[in-house]
């Protein structure tokens, strides 16, 4: 969603191109990422031939303050959507940033690779905007990524396993 | 200013911005080099939003106050004071990325 995709897009900015291809995944109900991804990846051609890029739908694990139970529910059902897509892609990197989107992707992800099937590097960055404490996708993949980025010092200190370089986006 | 799809032409032309705490006007307000009052309504936000206008403030980057203090703000403010945010820096994250992934 906006502020999320904006912040991925600059953590993209400096990337050399073996970082290729690249799968942009997001949820259904999000009708500005695409416009924001597309012009992105359109200027990066500009500099860079034979980028590749794909877009992928997910169901959207979570609305904003939804309830517990019923976000149990939802987020299940888009981890059930996503293990396919994650089994065609087989990435070998994930990158994410804290939209409810990247949990069920991290989880199969994590499935995938308990299964022997294909074993993805998690990177999580936790948004700027988070500065004390950290978003429920970050609580939760603290624990399961294999790196844990925050952007400002008190969340080094409060989670001892992050990363922190600083301001990056 | 109903929905306009950017405000980024108005933020260039503007001499001061007074805005809510979302992360995206401040942050877009700052890196375009705008004096910015951030007006809170803990009332009504969400306690992590209120966490970055706090640390912007306490940075020095931001003048804050709530609807009944923008007045006096408005009067008694001095922007000098402010300091000026510099940008983030993605190279950071690249060089990172790199010895992670592998590619050095």
């Amino acid at each position: 969603t906006g502020g999320h995709t904006t912040e991925i897009l600059r953590l993209l900015s400096c990337l050399s191109e073996s970082y290729s291809p690249r799968h942009y995944i997001f949820a259904d109900s999000d009708k500005m990422s695409e416009a924001k991804i597309r012009s992105f990846e359109q200027k990066r051609s500009e500099t860079f031939s034979n980028s590749q890029f794909t877009l992928d739908r997910i169901p959207r694990s979570r609305e904003v303050r939804q309830s517990w139970t019923s976000s149990v529910v939802t987020t299940l059902y888009s981890i059930l959507y996503s293990l396919p897509l994650t089994y065609k892609l087989k990435p070998d990197l994930i990158l994410c940033n804290g939209p409810g989107t990247c949990v069920p992707v991290c989880i199969s992800a994590l499935l995938l690779g308990l299964l022997g099937i294909k074993r993805a590097i998690i990177v999580y960055v936790e948004s700027i905007c988070r500065v004390e404490t950290l978003s429920l996708s970050g609580k939760i993949l603290y624990y399961f990524s294999d790196y844990f980025i925050v952007q400002w010092p008190d969340l080094k200190e409060k989670y001892p396993k992050s990363v922190y370089l600083g301001r990056i986006v | 200013f109903r929905f306009k799809d950017s405000l980024a032409e108005d933020l260039r032309k503007a001499d001061l911005v007074i805005s809510h705490a979302g992360a995206g006007s401040c942050l877009e307000t700052l890196e375009e080099g705008k004096p910015l009052i951030v007006v809170t309504n803990e009332k009504l936000m969400n306690n992590h939003q209120l966490e970055l206008a706090q640390q912007l403030h306490r940075d020095g980057h931001v003048l804050c106050c709530n609807c009944s203090t923008l007045v006096e703000t408005l009067r008694s403010m001095d922007l000098s004071t402010l300091k000026p945010f510099p940008p983030g820096q993605p190279e950071k994250f690249a060089l990172f990325l790199d010895k992670v992934v592998g590619f050095q």
